[in-house]
C-alpha cells in the first residue's frame, strides 16, 4: 500500500523528455514495464532561450526506451516560470535559427579539423540531443 | 466464420467485464486478453506498436498500416491503448455511416498493401469488441443525444444478415451505406476499394482515433466525402458533428485546408464546421488545454494494473546484497532518515515518512540454464532472459596479466592499480562497519582485514624499505590515494595511524608540492587531527624534527614551504597546539631535558620562521588552535611575539 504513494502520480501533469531532445508535457495515464507511457492531451514543448512554443498534439504513446526522464509537474510552481511563452511560429522560428547557426559552426569546426588532417566520427548513433 | 463465434462469446461476457462501462475499458480488456490476431502469425511486442507511435508525424498513412500490423498483441503484455479521448459516443459512431466511405478511401494507400486476410483476422475482432462496446456506451448515454438508436455498425458484408437478425438497433441504413461501399458502389470519385472488404468502418474509426493527433488535418475534413449515400439519412445523422468536434482534443489545428479533391462537403455539415471554427478561434488562445475539473480519464490503470507494473519493477531491483548492488539509494536513504531523526530531536514535527522503496520478497526463479537442450531435437536452444539477454558467447577475457617495463605510464597506472584495489579492501570494511561513525574495529576479522589494507599500503610489494615509503607517497600524491588513506585512518590502531602520520610530516613539503593542482590534502587534516590528539611527545617530537630538519643540499628548511600550505600550516599548528597541550597538562616533560630542549629549540625555530615569512605568503590554517600565541609567548621574546602576533592574527582574521 505504501507503494502506491510512490505511484500515486497517475493523471496528474508530466514533463517527458526523450531521448530526441523533444520535451513532452501531458497526463500521464498508462505506463508499464518497459516504461512505456500514454500521455493524454500532450503539449509538445520547444524552448529556445527563454522563449518557449507549445504545440498540442494530443495523445502520445511513447516507446520506454526513448524516455529519458519523467517528472510530475508542480502546478502552482508551473505558473511562475522566468520564461516567456510565445507562438508557435515564432518558436519554430526561433529554432530554426538556433539550428541553423549550430550547424554553421559546425561546419566551421569540421573545416578547420579537415585542414589539419583530422576528423570528426560521424554522429549518427549518438543521440541527437 | 471466425469473427462471429468470437463475437458470440464476447456478448454474455459484457455484463460482467463491466466495471466501468467505458469503450475504453472493454477494449483495454480485449487487448488484454486477446492473442495473436493476424494471419500472418507475427506476434508483434507493445513496445514495437509503441516504438512506431508516438515519434514522428510524417506518413500517416504508413504508420496506420503499422498499426494494423500492431494490433496483435500478445496476452502477456498488458499496454493499454487508449485512443483519442473523445468517448465513443453515439454521435460517433453515427458520424461513421457518414464518413466510412472516406476513411475507406483515405485508408486504402497502406492498407492495399497488406493481404485482405490478415486485415480480416486483425480487425475483425477489434471492431466487434468495438461495436460491442458502443453497444455499452449506448446503453450508457441514453439520455443524452435525442438521436436514433446507434446503429450497431455491420462488422462486415458477409455478417450483415446475421447483424441484422440479432441486433434490433441495427440502422439499416447505415448497413445499406455499408453495403454500398462494399459493392463499390460509390458516387465519390476515386474510390478504389477492392481489397478493404474485411474492414468496417467502426474498426476504421477506431483506428483512425487512435491515429487521432498524428494527423488531425489529413483525416478529418476527409470525412463528410461521398455524402451522396449519407444524404438520404437525413439530419439525424449529421447533427452529431458538432459534437464530435467538440470533443476532439485540442490538436485540432485552427486552420485547416480541404483537400482539393474532397470538396463535396455537405451544406449542412460545412455550416457547422465553420461553427466550430469560430467558437474555436474565440476561445481564448491562452486557454490551458487541460482543466481542473474533474478528470473522467481517472483510473484508467486499475489498481491491479499498477501494482502488477510496481511488482515486475521491484524483482528486478531485489537483490541479496542491497548495500552493494544498491548503494547510492541506501546511502541517500540514510542520510535523509538521519537528517529526519535528527530534525524530530530538534523538535520539528515529522509525520512525513520517507518513501523508501522497499522491494517485495519474491523467490527468484532458480538459476536457469542459458542453453536448453529439448530432447528429440538436434542442437540447443539459447534461452535468454531478462537477467542475460542473450549469452551466445562467453565473453569474459582470461588473459594473463601482462609484464611491462617499468615505464612512467605504467608505473603510474600501477600505482592507480593498486589504489582501486585498496579502494575494495576498504569498501569492504566499511560495509562491515555499518551504521555509526568508522572507528577501530572489534571484530577479529575486520582487525585483519585493516591489517591486510595497512600493509598493502605500507608495503606495496616492495623490498626496499625506501621504496615502500615511496610507493606511500605516490599513492598520496593521487587524489584518490589521499581519499583512501582519509577513509582509512579513523579505522586505524593507533601506532599504525601514528606511523603514516610521521610518514606525512617527514615527506611534508613533496606532498605539498605534488598537491598544487589538486588541493585534496584538506581531506586528511581532520583524521590526521583526531590523530594528532593521541600522539604522546616523543612521536611529536619525531614529527616536528622532519619540518625543521635542513634538507641536504638546500638552504631552505622544509617549514617555509610547509607554512606557505594551508594543509601544510594546519597541521604543524595542531601538532603545536597539541604539543604546548602535553607540557602544559604534564610538568613531567619539562623535567626530561633533552626532549624538552628539542621542543623548545624547534618552537623558536617556527617561530621564527613565521616571523620571517611575508604575511601575504602565509596561508591560511584550516584551525587556530588558541593555545598557539601563549605557547609562542613561552619561549620567545616579546618583539617577536608581538611579529608574530601580528602576523598570525592578520592571516586568522582573513
Amino acid at each position: 500500500a505504501s507503494q502506491h504513494r510512490i505511484f500515486s502520480f497517475f493523471n496528474e501533469k508530466h514533463l517527458v523528455l526523450l531521448r530526441d531532445g523533444r520535451t513532452l508535457i501531458g497526463f500521464l495515464r498508462s505506463i508499464d514495464q518497459f516504461a512505456n507511457l500514454v500521455l493524454h492531451q500532450t503539449v509538445e514543448r520547444i524552448h529556445v532561450g527563454k522563449k518557449y512554443g507549445d504545440i498540442p498534439r494530443g495523445i502520445f504513446v511513447v516507446r520506454g526506451e526513448n524516455v529519458v526522464l519523467l517528472g510530475e509537474i508542480d502546478l502552482e510552481k508551473e505558473s511562475d516560470t522566468p520564461l516567456q511563452q510565445v507562438s508557435i511560429e515564432e518558436i519554430l522560428e526561433e529554432q530554426r535559427v538556433e539550428q541553423q547557426t549550430r550547424l554553421e559552426a559546425e561546419k566551421l569546426k569540421v573545416q578547420a579539423l579537415k585542414d589539419r588532417g583530422l576528423s570528426l566520427p560521424r554522429a549518427d548513433t549518438l543521440d541527437e540531443y | 466464420m471466425p469473427c462471429l463465434n468470437w463475437r458470440k462469446e464476447n456478448t454474455p461476457q459484457r455484463p460482467k467485464e463491466r466495471r466501468q462501462c467505458t469503450h475504453r475499458e472493454s477494449l483495454a480488456q480485449f487487448l488484454a486478453h486477446n492473442t495473436v490476431l493476424s494471419a500472418g502469425g507475427t506476434k508483434m511486442k507493445t513496445t514495437h506498436l509503441c516504438s512506431q507511435v508516438g515519434v514522428t508525424n510524417t506518413e500517416t498513412e504508413l504508420q496506420l498500416s503499422v498499426l494494423l500490423d500492431q494490433f496483435s498483441i500478445t496476452a502477456a503484455k498488458k499496454v493499454y491503448l487508449l485512443e483519442a479521448d473523445t468517448a465513443l459516443s453515439p454521435e460517433e459512431t453515427a458520424m461513421e455511416g457518414v464518413g466510412q466511405p472516406a476513411k475507406m478511401k483515405c485508408l486504402e494507400g497502406p492498407h492495399l498493401n497488406q493481404g485482405p486476410a490478415k486485415s480480416c483476422g486483425s480487425l475483425a475482432p477489434e471492431k466487434e469488441l468495438v461495436s460491442a462496446s458502443q453497444l455499452e456506451e449506448e446503453e450508457e448515454n441514453e439520455g443524452e443525444e435525442d438521436l436514433d438508436p446507434d446503429p450497431d455498425l455491420a462488422p462486415g458484408p458477409e455478417e450483415e444478415e446475421e447483424e441484422e437478425d440479432e441486433k434490433d438497433l441495427g440502422d439499416p441504413a447505415v448497413l445499406s451505406a455499408v453495403h454500398n461501399t462494399q459493392r463499390g458502389g460509390l458516387s465519390s470519385p476515386g474510390i478504389k476499394i477492392p481489397d478493404v472488404l474485411g474492414m468496417s468502418p467502426t474498426s476504421l474509426h477506431f483506428l483512425w482515433q487512435t491515429l487521432d493527433y498524428l494527423s488531425p488535418v489529413l483525416f478529418r475534413p476527409k470525412f463528410p466525402s461521398a455524402n451522396s449515400p449519407a444524404c438520404h439519412f437525413g439530419h439525424q445523422l449529421l447533427l452529431p458533428d458538432p459534437s464530435l468536434f467538440c470533443s476532439l482534443p485540442t490538436s485540432w489545428p485552427p486552420k485547416f485546408s480541404l483537400p482539393s479533391h474532397l470538396t463535396q462537403l455537405h451544406p449542412q455539415h460545412q455550416r457547422l464546421l465553420q461553427l466550430q471554427q469560430h467558437s474555436r478561434m474565440q476561445s481564448p488562445p491562452a486557454k490551458k488545454p487541460w482543466s481542473q475539473q474533474p478528470d473522467p480519464y481517472a483510473n484508467l490503470m486499475t489498481r491491479k494494473e499498477k501494482d502488477w507494473v510496481i511488482k515486475v519493477q521491484m524483482v528486478q531491483l531485489q537483490s541479496e546484497n542491497p548495500r552493494l548492488d544498491d548503494y547510492y539509494y541506501q546511502k541517500y536513504y540514510q542520510k535523509l532518515e538521519k537528517k529526519q531523526a535528527d530534525d524530530e530531536l530538534l523538535g520539528r514535527k515529522n509525520k512525513v515518512e520517507s518513501l523508501k522503496l522497499v522491494t517485495p520478497y519474491i523467490q527468484k526463479a532458480e538459476a536457469y540454464e542459458s542453453v536448453v537442450r529439448i530432447e528429440g531435437s538436434l542442437g540447443q536452444v539459447a534461452v535468454s532472459t531478462c537477467f542475460s539477454p542473450r549469452r551466445a558467447i562467453d565473453a569474459v577475457p582470461h588473459g594473463t596479466q601482462e609484464q611491462e617495463a617499468g615505464a612512467a605510464s605504467s608505473q603510474r597506472l600501477r600505482v592507480l592499480h593498486h589504489i582501486e584495489k585498496m579502494f575494495l579492501q576498504l569498501l569492504e570494511i566499511e560495509e562491515g562497519q555499518k551504521d555509526g561513525p568508522p572507528q577501530p574495529c572489534y571484530s577479529e576479522q575486520q582487525s585483519k582485514q585493516v591489517e591486510k589494507l595497512f600493509l598493502a599500503l605500507k608495503t606495496q610489494e616492495q623490498n626496499n624499505l625506501e621504496e615502500a615509503a615511496d610507493g606511500f607517497l605516490q599513492v598520496l600524491s593521487v587524489r584518490k590515494g589521499k581519499a583512501l588513506v582519509a577513509r582509512m585512518l579513523p579505522f586505524l590502531p593507533q601506532n599504525q595511524a601514528v606511523s603514516l602520520l610521521l610518514a606525512i610530516t617527514h615527506h611534508l613539503p613533496l606532498l605539498v608540492r605534488r598537491d598544487v593542482a589538486d588541493q585534496a590534502l584538506q581531506m586528511l587534516f581532520k583524521p590526521l587531527g583526531r590523530c594528532i590528539s593521541h600522539l604522546t611527545f616523543h612521536e611529536l617530537l619525531q614529527g616536528l624534527q622532519g619540518l625543521t630538519l635542513l634538507a641536504p643540499g638546500s638552504s631552505e628548511r622544509p617549514v617555509t614551504v610547509v607554512l606557505q600550505n594551508q594543509f601544510g600550516i594546519s597541521l604543524l599548528y595542531a601538532l603545536l597546539s597539541h604539543g604546548e597541550q602535553l607540557v602544559s597538562l604534564d610538568s613531567s616533560l619539562e623535567k626530561s631535558n633533552s626532549d624538552y630542549t628539542t621542543w623548545t629549540d624547534m618552537v623558536v625555530l617556527i617561530a621564527w620562521e613565521i616571523a620571517q615569512m611575508p604575511t601575504a605568503s602565509l596561508a591560511e590554517p584550516l584551525t587556530f588552535p588558541s593555545n598557539l600565541l601563549p605557547l609562542f609567548c613561552h619561549h620567545v621574546d616579546k618583539q617577536l611575539v608581538q611579529q608574530l602576533e601580528a602576523r598570525m592574527e592578520l592571516a586568522w582574521i582573513y
